[in-house]
């Protein structure tokens, strides 16, 4: 599998637990043995690597502290197409032509019915990309820049996306004017890692990757889990921007690294970051800290850098919020986050559904998203027979400085949490307030010790989840 | 051709866009049939064979399923085919079947073709014929008219996995497209592409070069 977070373990154990797959590993997976899925050469990897960048990423690979890498991939463009994925899609009136592609999609032929205006487009969702993903995707546009991609999803199938090699990059150029926005100066920095992509997990790809397009400089995917050298080797090399997911970002907090790095920023993604996790980065590097949300199929949606809502991005992007039966919910009600998503000229979705939700408010004058939750918003039942949907224990959890959590509520009504971080005894008073019945409420150290899965996770088998908003057609 | 899809006891005939669907959920692989091409008999020869068929295989009385039975030996998958023909309703299928069925008879009754035809791919040879040539050709001009009949040869060739005698692969593939009525038909064609398209895309997706991906700067 290429260099996703991996569908059939996903954060598999305990950070410090990390060994590479092999033939001694039970758990070991073969994909993660050193170079097993390897197959094209560096020049195939970066066309436009100059001689300067070769030799820098050479030394990226061959520090005495560096990890053992298990991947290698690059960007596969040329110079050309490095100027290209410079630019930032137009979006003045981009939206009729992307109806427009998405109209002679072969998903949509023999739709009953006009789809004229967005609105007259049936919702999809991840289902509909797993049953046949080739489906949506245009039948003219250049195949040569596909890529394989993958998104495990919180439950389920992996889905495979055809990625577009020049959106890649494209959202590298993101994440630079993202952080530039915040009033950070990123140049290429030849003595500086620019990127460091973390993980902690069991197993993981891990590279370092040339960036012809940033200086020539070097970015590094790693795995802080197991890794005897990450202190040494962090050190040595700076990294100007850490990006991760919470679990892998709260490694950064560990005091054997900490003290020794600088980033100019940190960028959160792919999960929900609670307000304590945020507060601990703040706290321990000053920088700015940004919560990126989006799914790997509709490419990045909306940024939060101080908590608050999520302000969408100024791409090719409309955001709608759908109630259960697939109509927009009133100016301000929470629904589900529909999104229409023209960057990824390989799979252009309209109104495909998140199955997350939230609240469309505006900030600053742009639409953004506020009480954003995660997939299957989940309900408990209270001893008196009402309905408290997860975002008031979220609330409540953030509040006593809970990092991350699982919350369980059995068939029987019985509910547990297990908490990383935060006060636990005001933490179950809170809860038992909420819910009006016993909750017991157990505290671990770290969110990987919550368990293989995302750090905010609820169940309950009492209440089923309502059904996702809309139908496909 | 409208009156080989008319209506036959009281049910429903699939027409042209539902015969092609059933070849299409064959899930048949183009790309890799013209990649695995043994050397074959002339288009012409074949062609000939079509034009001699006799009355007896295109009596529509005559079951498909005990034709092909009795002719491929009671080949398995053959058989499955022949089944899924019959119980698709429609003559045009039925018919397209039997003439198939006929090349294979003839090499016993008139002799072997200067090169046998490959009998390890009959069942898709009956799908291609019944199902996808069926849709669009009239299974009867494959036999009146050189030009379809030339079609129905190089469909039987190909889907058998043999390549025209004299021919190189991208001559046989360049002469396939022209004959080739179903791409010619505008909905049927569409169809085919989008077939064509779904499995380029997984058959690229699933390729190693695809597979190292791209270099990831954020988690998604």
């Amino acid at each position: 599998m290429p260099p996703s977070e991996p569908a059939p373990t996903g954060d598999a154990g305990p950070p410090g637990d990390a060994v590479t797959g092999g033939p001694d590993d039970g758990l070991g997976l073969d994909e993660y043995v050193p170079g097993g899925a390897v197959v094209l050469d560096d020049a195939e990897r970066w066309p436009a690597l100059s001689a300067v960048g070769r030799q820098r990423l050479d030394r990226v690979r061959a520090h005495p502290d560096a990890p053992q890498w298990t991947h290698a991939a690059g960007d596969r463009l040329t110079a050309a197409g490095h100027a290209r994925a410079a630019v930032p899609l137009p979006t003045a009136g981009w939206l009729p032509g992307h109806l427009a592609t998405a109209r002679a999609l072969p998903a949509y032929r023999g739709h009953p019915g006009p789809l004229d205006h967005l609105q007259d487009f049936p919702t999809i969702g991840r289902e509909d990309l797993v049953r046949d993903v080739s489906l949506f995707v245009p039948l003219d546009v250049d195949l040569d820049l596909m890529v394989h991609g993958t998104s495990s999803g919180s439950t389920g199938h992996a889905l495979v996306i055809p990625d577009h090699l020049e959106e890649v990059v494209r959202g590298f150029h993101l994440l630079v004017s993202l952080v530039e926005a915040q009033g950070v100066r990123w140049r290429p920095d030849p003595d500086r890692l620019a990127v460091a992509h973390v993980v902690a997990q069991r197993q993981a790809f891990t590279y370092a990757s040339a960036l012809p397009a940033f200086g020539d400089t070097v970015m590094a995917r790693l795995n802080l889990a197991g890794w005897p050298g990450r202190a040494a080797f962090l050190a040595a090399h700076d990294p100007q921007v850490y990006t991760g997911h919470p679990t892998s970002l709260e490694e950064l907090l560990a005091p054997d690294l900490a003290p020794r790095l600088h980033p100019l920023a940190i960028v959160s993604s792919a999960m929900a970051l609670t307000a304590p996790l945020r507060a601990a980065l703040h706290a321990a590097y000053g920088c700015p800290l940004l919560d990126l949300y989006g799914l790997h199929e509709t490419r990045p949606i909306a940024v939060s850098a101080d908590g608050g809502p999520h302000v969408v991005l100024d791409r090719r992007l409309v955001v709608e919020v759908l109630g259960p039966t697939g109509a927009p919910v009133p100016a301000g009600e929470r629904g589900e986050i529909v999104v229409t998503a023209g960057e990824n000229p390989l799979l252009p979705l309209v109104r495909y559904r998140t199955g997350d939700t939230g609240r469309l408010v505006e900030v600053g004058g742009r639409p953004a998203i506020a009480d954003l939750e995660g997939r299957d918003p989940v309900r408990f039942l209270a001893a008196d027979g009402r309905l408290v949907p997860s975002v008031d224990l979220t609330q409540q959890l953030q509040a006593y400085g809970a990092r991350g959590w699982t919350v369980d509520q059995d068939a029987a009504g019985a509910v547990r949490a297990v908490v990383a971080g935060g006060a636990a005894d005001a933490i179950g008073r809170a809860l038992v307030t909420l819910l009006g019945r016993p909750v017991q409420v157990r505290q671990v150290e770290r969110l990987a010790d919550l368990g293989p899965g995302k750090p905010r996770r609820y169940r309950s088998e009492v209440v089923t989840p309502r059904p996702a908003a809309g139908t496909s057609g | 051709m409208a009156e080989l899809f008319r209506r036959r006891r009281g049910g429903g005939v699939p027409g042209p866009e539902a015969l092609l669907a059933s070849w299409l959920a064959e899930e048949p692989d183009e790309e890799r049939a013209w990649d695995s091409l043994a050397p074959g008999p002339g288009v012409a020869e074949v062609a000939a064979r079509l034009a001699a068929t006799p009355g007896e295989f295109l009596d529509p009385r005559a079951g498909v399923v005990p034709l092909v039975g009795d002719v491929l030996d009671g080949d398995p998958a053959a058989l499955a085919v022949a089944a899924r023909i019959r119980d698709s309703g429609c003559p045009a299928a039925r018919a397209g079947a039997a003439v198939a069925a006929w090349l294979w008879a003839s090499e016993e009754v008139l002799g072997p073709l200067s090169v046998p035809l490959r009998r390890d791919y009959a069942g898709r040879v009956l799908a291609a014929v019944g199902f996808r040539l069926a849709s669009a050709v009239d299974p009867a001009t494959w036999l009146s008219d050189a030009e379809r009949g030339e079609e129905a040869a190089r469909v039987v060739l190909l889907w058998g996995g043999q390549l025209p005698a004299g021919e190189d692969g991208p001559a046989a593939r360049s002469l396939f497209d022209r004959y080739d009525s179903v791409r010619r038909a505008a909905d049927l064609g569409a169809a085919l592409a989008e077939h064509r398209h779904r499995m380029e895309i997984a058959r690229r997706l699933a390729d190693a070069r695809a597979r190292e991906a791209a270099a990831r700067h954020a988690p998604e």
